[in-house]
């Protein structure tokens, strides 16, 4: 995918932000003395970051607890100045919080709501069609969408606090798409809610950007929400980037295998294993085997041939356990690594 | 046109907040009137020496407004402001192409108009029960008018003074103590909450009328007794004009350098 630099909707060049968190001491003498000359300690939340997004990507932007994910966020939306490096967001410096920057933005952040606590969602949405200065015509259009794709209808007018998890996260949703921003943050917008609620902000957000492509930039630590969203995921550990490019391409070269499970008919089974092939679990008739992507096809030709098998399936090992293994050391050295050419 | 309905978007959306906590403002209201009143009482009662210029009428129409000009120039940034940088919640008006202060300030406005349902009956009350003590044969629509600029300029010059203050909260947590020292305390006497400005000794009187904190409650009251001539009103809203403006700028610069040290908590 090439690019031309107008197309280019975000970029970071060696982005960094540290924090300075004041150490608590043990015991009075030491609490004393800490208070007269603090000793603070330097904690890199976000580390010489680069990346570059193009206009209407959708990114999963991954990394464990405390990997920098936020931060970041918060940096290319204004909220935080870096401490080293530079960001241009659709060509703006986002911490200069110019009006036009803010106008097209929105960022989501899974506990943070926008929503007036002591309001019903549609008197936010009013203020908000304010402070965005829609029409009347822009604003009825944006909410019948938004209503009807996020199914709200019946909590509009309910105060806010009244309001479920999986209602209230929708009404965040809606509030912060009513301007139609060009680019979105979303920072775990699926947490804490049920399996089925996932799916349908996944298939919302899937629909939305469908219809508007605005650059959705998404961190979650459910992969089937990357899974589902990403065409493109940049994974952080320490806040320095250890992946950039395809989810396939990740779990390709992080997890070469993939796993077979066979259900044969009866007796001993039935082909002759080679090289590539591992049987990791037996229990009865059914064999599971770590196999080689390239001797998969063989292996199941072979099974297939012998007509001995009520089942079988192949799938990829689970999202969880290769990013899981990315943040290991090792694993971080094979992403990072040039890919295998098979 | 856009940040002015915006402004009266979210006016009306405190108002509607504010009165689904009615509760609070009835109590709000009670302290208010009390000290005033306890006030009023002392003053009539001790023997008023010969270069005071206040006679009973003037005292009682001195503290019987100043309940309701004290919670017309009141503001609560001090309070609200520190608590947004605390939880985060300052990050959300960050986000927003709306200034991020106008929020936290029309909240407070929107409170002190709704407190005086309580406090505007009550002045009327108690103002017909004393009335054939006070003397209002001066008052015309255009003292009337000077009296309302006055308020307003003396409500915005409080905002900016606290909101100065206020701003601090970006590196302290709180900073009711440090606007209790540098604020409260001298605002108390100084802006006439206990003895009138206009009764201060000549000396004190000439520093508090330099000061901004008489604009902010004891001056609007001076133009009702009518003992303020224009030149002199001119003067205080000079004054009062010249400290907003000084106000706004270290406010401003207050609020460049606190978003470097932002930590947007939360998330
Ligand atoms: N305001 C702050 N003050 C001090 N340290 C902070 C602050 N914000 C973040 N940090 C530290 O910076 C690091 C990165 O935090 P961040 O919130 O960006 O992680 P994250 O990737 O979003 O994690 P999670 O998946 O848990 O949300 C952490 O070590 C965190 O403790
Ligand atoms: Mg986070």
């Amino acid at each position: 995918m090439t690019q031309t630099i107008n197309e280019v909707a975000i970029v970071t060049r060696q982005l960094s932000r540290s924090f300075s968190i004041r150490q608590k001491s043990e015991g009075l003498a030491a609490s004393l003395r800490n208070f007269f000359s603090p000793v603070y300690k330097t904690v890199n939340a976000v580390c010489d970051l680069e990346m570059s997004i193009g206009r209407g990507e959708i990114i999963g932007f991954l990394g464990p607890n405390g990997a920098g994910k936020t931060t970041t966020l918060k940096m290319l939306s204004g909220l935080l100045v870096p401490s080293g490096g530079s960001i241009e967001v659709l060509g703006f410096t986002p911490f200069n919080r110019d009006h036009d920057f803010l106008k097209s933005i929105s960022l989501v952040m899974g506990q943070k709501q926008n929503l007036w606590w002591d309001l019903p969602p549609v008197e936010t949405f009013e203020i908000h069609r304010r402070i965005y200065g829609l029409s009347d015509e822009q604003y009825r259009t944006r909410i019948d969408e938004l209503v009807e794709m996020l199914e709200i209808s019946d909590c509009l007018e309910t105060q806010t606090r009244k309001l479920s998890l999986g209602q209230r996260m929708r009404c965040e949703l809606a509030v912060s798409l009513l301007h139609q921003p060009s680019i979105l943050f979303l920072d775990e917008p699926t947490i804490g809610l049920d399996i089925l609620m996932q799916k349908k902000i996944r298939s919302f957000l899937l629909d939305y950007h469908r219809r508007f492509k605005p650059t959705i930039l998404l961190t979650s630590h459910y992969m089937d929400d990357v899974a589902a969203l990403a065409q493109r995921v940049i994974v952080i550990n320490y806040g320095r980037k250890i992946f950039d490019g395809r989810l396939r391409d990740l779990t390709d070269r992080m997890r070469p295998e993939k796993i077979m499970t066979v259900i044969i008919n009866n007796g001993e089974f039935p082909c002759q294993l080679r090289d590539g092939c591992r049987l990791i679990h037996q229990e009865g008739q059914l064999y599971r085997f770590l196999v080689r992507r390239e001797v998969v096809g063989e292996l199941a030709a072979c099974l297939y041939n012998t007509g001995q098998i009520a089942d079988l399936t192949i799938e990829d090992a689970p999202l969880e356990e290769i990013i899981g293994q990315l943040f290991t050391d090792n694993g971080a050295a094979a992403a990072s690594a040039p890919a295998k050419t098979p | 046109m856009t940040s002015f309905n915006a402004h009266l978007a979210t006016l009306r959306a405190h108002f509607k907040i504010i009165f689904t906590y009615r509760g609070m403002m009835l109590i709000q209201a009670v302290r208010l009137l009390l000290l005033p009143l306890v006030l009023a009482a002392a003053w009539l009662s001790i023997q008023k020496t010969a270069e005071n210029p206040y006679s009973d009428a003037d005292y009682l129409l001195y503290y019987l407004l100043v309940p309701v000009i004290l919670n017309l120039t009141d503001s609560r940034l001090v309070f609200r402001f520190p608590m947004a940088v605390r939880d985060g919640s300052l990050s959300r008006e960050l986000l927003k192409p709306f200034p991020p202060l106008s929020g936290y300030a029309l909240e407070s406005i929107a409170n002190n108009l709704i407190q005086l349902i309580y406090l505007l009956p009550f002045t009327l009350l108690a103002g017909y029960a004393i009335s054939d003590r006070l003397q209002l044969g001066h008052l015309n629509l255009q003292l009337l008018l000077y009296m309302l600029l006055a308020i307003v300029l003396g409500g915005l010059v409080r905002m900016l003074i606290s909101g100065s203050i206020s701003l601090v909260g970006f590196w302290l947590e709180d900073v009711t103590t440090l606007n209790l020292i540098l604020n409260g305390g001298i605002w108390a006497l100084l802006g006439g909450m206990i003895v009138p400005v206009a009764t201060f000794p000549q000396h004190i009187r000439c520093i508090a009328e330099m000061l901004p904190y008489r604009y902010m409650l004891s001056f609007p009251i001076e133009i009702v007794t009518g003992r303020l001539s224009q030149a002199q009103i001119l003067q205080g809203f000079a004054v009062t004009i010249f400290w907003s403006l000084l106000f706004a700028l270290i406010m401003r610069l207050i609020w460049k350098r606190g978003l470097k040290v932002y930590a947007a908590y939360g998330g």
